[in-house]
């Protein structure tokens, strides 16, 4: 029994994942096919994109506020410059404006040495004034609308594209996490910056490859997005670092840095969206959604922090 | 920092650097002050500064308490936004049946309610104040708005927010609450045991703890503050507005830590003090005043205030270095 409770605690994503799942279908009439598993992994697809590159962050011990306003920018650049250079090079340059949003957050944070929580905490501020100055705080429409449909196609019966890239980038966090090198050096970093500098890594140069992983991710994501709703505007993405932040913690992976876990940030995306999706389709009014899915995120935190008493020790 | 002087020659530096650092911030407020009266001719003007006094109170309560949270190393309160639309809501859903004042005191105290358990979950439990506060947010704003059933509260009595829009002596009411919470906080923490032991604990919590600092409750308590001014502030907002979205508050968080901040308070705690973060409050409120008056559009005030955050921690960490502290 009291092994079970252990198993329990170890898999609480999981358990609490199931248990969502399972009241989910029980309660919502027609939740269990494959036509709600396609959209909600679609939902969850915008969202797990920036949280692989928040996992990968929180592991080197950095937080990154931006990823919201970046995943903006990116599509905003993506759909404007489609009249001026086509639509293919625009996303090009829209995922190449994420990936150097993320280069500016590591300069700020490793060069200027700010804390990241206020440095892109400022950033946020910045690329979000950008995204209104480009667009004139206008949503901003693309040329195709064909295009929309096509990436936003359900591929065999429940995946589409971003949601594809989401389940395959997860799989690859998880082996560069536990098998290379590189992975687990970004864990010792996080977990003792100072042993990791004395040890020969090179933390500098690994953080800022960290922040322009998450920016790229992010940035991507917006791409993505603003090409399968064929918008671009300067208020997408408010409410997803914060969501993304959460499933990331939720799934295992520590704020203070040193311990990280694709799987439970896999496990911690299901989870919210799950519940999202559940209480949306029965018809759960939003304040009601906010206080359950607070509660188990709560609940989760809680029992993060004494499951492990061993790792508590900071 | 290659060099390293003898300590009496780096003592000198170091307290002459202190002095430089110290005085940055209110020779920012001069030269934006210069640089508005220059600019415009509506700056110095007493409605334009009492507007730019009045805007800022509401947002400055809660910049008060979240001195207290970054000095104690608690990082950040994010769930302001909700402890905001608490008490703007209970405020005017209360109004009828206790009154202004009762309401007014209901809606702070569970918005205060809501801050202990933040702070029961930072301080004692030792969990993550950013994650804490961020799930503790969705829940609190969530009950708000489940008591009143989830739609826009608005005022029953409209003469209740005469008393805050009246002026006394010519200043307007909401001025004198927002200095009276300033005082009250700068004595806090500068003149009193507890201010000593929220420094203490920031500084270094091993140390404190070693030194029979209560860490637990500073840390808590900090936590404590800032859900009573987010309290505060929505009610006064929405006495003001004279209605309460749940959404009132949002953005506040990251106003009152950037306010802070640029006020030259480390997030890495033991340092600061209340003025200070008044300070960078009242440097950010007239720069973005200046530049609206200048017609300077709202996106580029937001990126220069990202920047001014950058220049402002980068110039403070640049001195402090420097100076060997």
């Amino acid at each position: 029994m009291t092994r079970l409770v252990f198993w329990a605690i170890d898999y609480r994503v999981l358990v609490i994942w199931f248990a969502t799942l399972i009241v989910a279908v029980m309660t919502v009439p027609g939740f269990a096919s494959t036509i709600t598993l396609g959209l909600a992994l679609d939902r969850a697809a915008s969202m797990g994109l920036i949280a692989v590159g928040l996992t990968v962050l929180l592991a080197a011990g950095q937080i990154d506020l931006s990823s919201g306003a970046v995943f903006a920018v990116s599509g905003i650049v993506a759909v404007v410059l489609q009249p001026n250079i086509g639509i293919w090079p625009a996303a090009g340059v829209g995922m190449l404006a994420g990936l150097v949003a993320g280069a500016i957050n590591g300069f700020v944070v490793v060069g200027l040495g700010v804390n990241s929580l206020v440095a892109t905490l400022a950033t946020l501020l910045a690329y979000r004034a950008i995204g209104h100055w480009i667009t004139q705080s206008q949503p901003m429409s693309g040329m195709d609308i064909m295009l929309a449909l096509a990436i936003s196609q359900v591929h065999w019966g429940m995946l589409t594209l971003r949601a594809a890239l989401f389940l395959v980038l997860i799989l690859l966090l998880h082996l560069w996490l536990t098998y290379t090198v590189a992975g687990r050096n970004l864990i010792a970093l996080g977990s003792s910056p100072e042993t990791a500098r004395t040890s020969g890594l090179r933390p500098g140069r690994m953080i800022i490859l960290a922040f322009m992983g998450a920016g790229l991710l992010a940035g991507g994501a917006g791409v993505l997005q603003s090409l399968s709703v064929n918008t671009g505007s300067p208020v997408f993405g408010t409410d997803l670092t914060l969501l993304a932040l959460t499933a990331v913690v939720v799934g295992g992976t520590r704020l203070e840095g040193g311990r990280a876990t694709a799987l439970g940030t896999l496990g911690g995306v299901l989870t919210l969206v799950t519940l999202t999706t559940g209480m949306e389709f029965a018809s759960v009014p939003a304040y009601v959604q906010e206080v359950v899915t607070g509660m188990i995120l709560l609940t989760l935190i809680v029992l993060d922090r004494f499951a492990r008493p061993q790792g508590a020790m900071t | 920092m290659s060099v390293a002087p003898l300590s009496p020659p780096r003592h000198s530096t170091r307290s002459m650097l202190a002095t430089a650092g110290s005085l940055a911030l209110p020779l920012a407020v001069v030269a934006v002050l210069l640089l508005g009266v220059s600019t415009s001719s509506n700056f110095l003007t007493v409605s334009n500064l009492l507007n730019v006094l009045t805007s800022m109170s509401i947002i400055g309560v809660i910049v008060v308490a979240m001195t207290f949270v970054l000095i104690t190393g608690g990082l950040a309160d994010l769930s302001v936004p909700a402890t905001v639309g608490m008490g703007a809501i209970l405020t005017l859903a209360l109004q009828p049946m206790l009154g202004t004042v009762g309401a007014f005191s209901a809606g702070v105290l569970a918005a205060g309610g809501a801050g202990l358990l933040n702070g029961v979950l930072v301080g004692y439990a030792r969990i993550n104040a950013i994650i804490v506060t961020l799930a503790t947010g969705t829940v609190i704003l969530g009950v708000a708005q489940w008591v009143v059933g989830g739609v826009i509260v608005y005022g029953a009595d409209p003469t209740s927010g005469n008393l805050l829009k009246g002026r006394v002596g010519g200043v307007p009411t909401i001025v004198l609450i927002f200095a009276s919470v300033v005082i009250l906080g700068h004595l806090l923490l500068s003149h009193t045991v507890w201010g000593r032991w929220s420094r203490a604990t920031g500084d270094s919590l091993s140390a404190a703890t070693a030194a029979a600092v209560p860490v637990k409750l500073v840390s808590a308590g900090a936590f404590v503050l800032t859900g009573i001014a987010g309290g505060i502030s929505g009610g006064l907002l929405a006495l003001t507005l004279q209605n309460a979205r749940p959404g009132i508050g949002q953005g506040y968080e990251f106003s009152a830590i950037t306010a802070v901040v640029v006020g030259g308070v480390s997030i890495l705690g033991g340092q600061g003090s209340v003025l200070r973060a008044v300070g960078g409050l009242i440097f950010i409120q007239l720069l973005t005043n200046v530049m609206t008056l200048t017609g300077v559009r709202t996106p580029v005030q937001g990126l220069a205030l990202g920047l001014l955050i950058i220049a402002a921690v980068a110039l403070d960490l640049a001195v402090r270095k420097r100076g060997g502290a």
